[in-house]
């Protein structure tokens, strides 16, 4: 369970507060993977970065007893001016892994990126630093993984590579996924949330989400 | 073959937190240049030996009664102490700023990792210094110790309660880092750095008093030299400016606790 406490989220903008997230009270089941669905600018993201403790709420709580992982995503999350593997030696040590080596060559397997995995993350190019991020990710045994889009970069090597490895984290670990193809909400979530009107809804058959997002949102 | 996560107490958390960061922050602060550590007691001592070179040249050797060469160099350290920690504290949270993604970072956290490198780094600093001095020949035993150490204290203190004030303004204002190297320049020429206070007429010392760092410089000469004394310095003007910047300091990180962490 995932406990939503009278959470709400704004940003300040020019006109004032505008509201991402309204008084949302709820406790989200993660007895499987969810997908999340909105058009963009619902809050997709700024749902998983709360989930994830990237982002905080402005009013009211979230918290779990689940070990829930930071939000995999496409920007923020690797120190540019830190060289791939202190990263991955940074966030083992701040899990409290005392002893990163396990990690670290198990991230650069994972990542093939070569001697690149030694230089600065400033020069990697966006597919390099996906790689290592999802392989950072994938190296801890984390109840939740949060990902926000970032299987849909790279190119097809590494797609098909990580897909297998979602898939295989799977058998233990539940997965909260963002993700504009369908497709790929059905083959990883059983479940689903529809983010509207300032609040989610959460849907306990991924398909019946679909449904309710496609006559909601999708108009031909 | 994965990494287990175990579930920790709060403190444990930050604990290793603050251990990661300063791993990192060692690295990017003494790794790319290797003389890092020369350089942080060699710059106050070459400041203390060209003034000294002066004072020698118009002909002082000591200044109420202190060799010039001691007698500066125990100004110079508090002071330049004071703004190294302020410039390195102010830029504390916003260097770190992509690494607030992983829940166990705190703004806080990056902050409490700078005060303890500066905290080390001065410390060997004035120990390093005072033993050299020892060894080429001037008495470095201070009158007073604990007084000694105890204005330090103070002096680091309000420096970290200024540098955490400093943190909330660098998110509105950019320049804030130089802004404080600006005003540096004018405030040593103003701390007692080179002069006592019993070198300025009586009538003018009103004048100068409201600066707290004048009051460090004058209470750590009374306390390193028997035979000053200063009239001026006041422990309560500076425990109270003290507790004035923390609080100020802490009500600002809470208040911009989100902004901080802000993308």
């Amino acid at each position: 369970m995932i406990h939503f406490r009278n959470v709400s989220k704004y940003y300040l903008t020019n006109s004032g507060r505008s509201y991402v997230f309204k008084n949302i009270d709820y406790d989200l089941p993660v007895n499987n993977s969810i997908g999340i669905l909105g058009p963009n600018g619902a809050g997709k993201s700024t749902l998983v970065r709360m989930i994830g403790g990237a982002d905080m709420p402005s009013r009211g709580e979230i918290f779990s007893n689940h070990r829930i992982s930071w939000p995999l995503g496409l920007q923020g999350g690797l120190q540019g001016s830190m060289t791939g593997r202190e990263n991955v030696r940074f966030v083992g040590r701040i899990n409290g892994i005392k002893n990163t080596n396990d990690i670290e060559s198990m991230v650069e397997e994972f990542a093939e990126i070569g001697k690149y995995y030694d230089e600065p993350i400033r020069t990697y190019s966006s597919g390099m630093k996906s790689r290592v991020a999802f392989g950072l990710s994938l190296a801890f045994d984390f109840d939740i993984l949060l990902i926000d889009e970032v299987t849909s970069v790279g190119d097809a090597t590494f797609r098909s590579k990580s897909q297998k490895a979602l898939q295989k984290v799977r058998e233990k670990t539940h997965v909260i996924m963002v993700s504009h193809e369908m497709n790929q909400i059905k083959t990883f979530c059983e479940s689903g949330i529809v983010i509207k009107d300032k609040k989610f809804e959460y849907y306990s058959n991924v398909d019946d989400a679909i449904r309710d997002y496609k006559d909601t949102y999708v108009k031909v | 073959m994965v990494a287990p996560v175990q579930s920790r107490s709060s403190l444990q958390v930050m604990r290793d937190t603050v251990s990661a960061l300063m791993i990192r922050e060692l690295k990017t602060r003494f790794g790319s240049s290797r003389l890092g550590y020369f350089w942080a007691v060699a710059e106050p001592a070459l400041q203390a030996s060209i003034i000294a070179v002066l004072f020698t040249i118009i002909g002082r050797t000591s200044l109420s009664g202190v060799p010039v060469a001691l007698f500066l160099i125990v100004g110079i350290l508090p002071f330049r102490g004071f703004f190294k920690i302020a410039v390195q504290l102010s830029a504390a949270i916003k260097s770190n700023k992509a690494l607030f993604c992983y829940r166990q970072v705190l703004p806080i956290d990056p902050f409490i990792t700078r005060l303890l490198i500066e905290t080390a780094t001065y410390v060997i600093v004035y120990i390093v210094l005072f033993l050299i001095m020892g060894w080429v020949g001037f008495s470095v035993v201070p009158e007073k110790p604990l007084e000694l150490a105890m204005v330090n204290l103070i002096m680091f203190a309000m420096a970290s309660g200024y540098g955490l004030v400093l943190c909330s303004s660098a998110l509105y204002y950019e320049d804030t880092t130089k802004i404080v190297s600006l005003i540096t320049q004018p405030l040593f020429f103003l701390s007692g750095v080179f002069f006592a206070i019993t070198m300025v007429p009586a009538q003018y010392w009103h004048y100068l008093t409201w600066n707290p760092l004048l009051h460090i410089t004058e209470i750590s000469r009374d306390a390193m030299f028997s035979s000053y004394e200063t009239p001026v310095g006041d422990w309560g003007y500076i425990i109270t400016i003290t507790i004035c910047l923390w609080g100020l300091g802490l009500s600002l990180y809470w208040v911009n606790r989100q902004r901080f962490i802000a993308t």
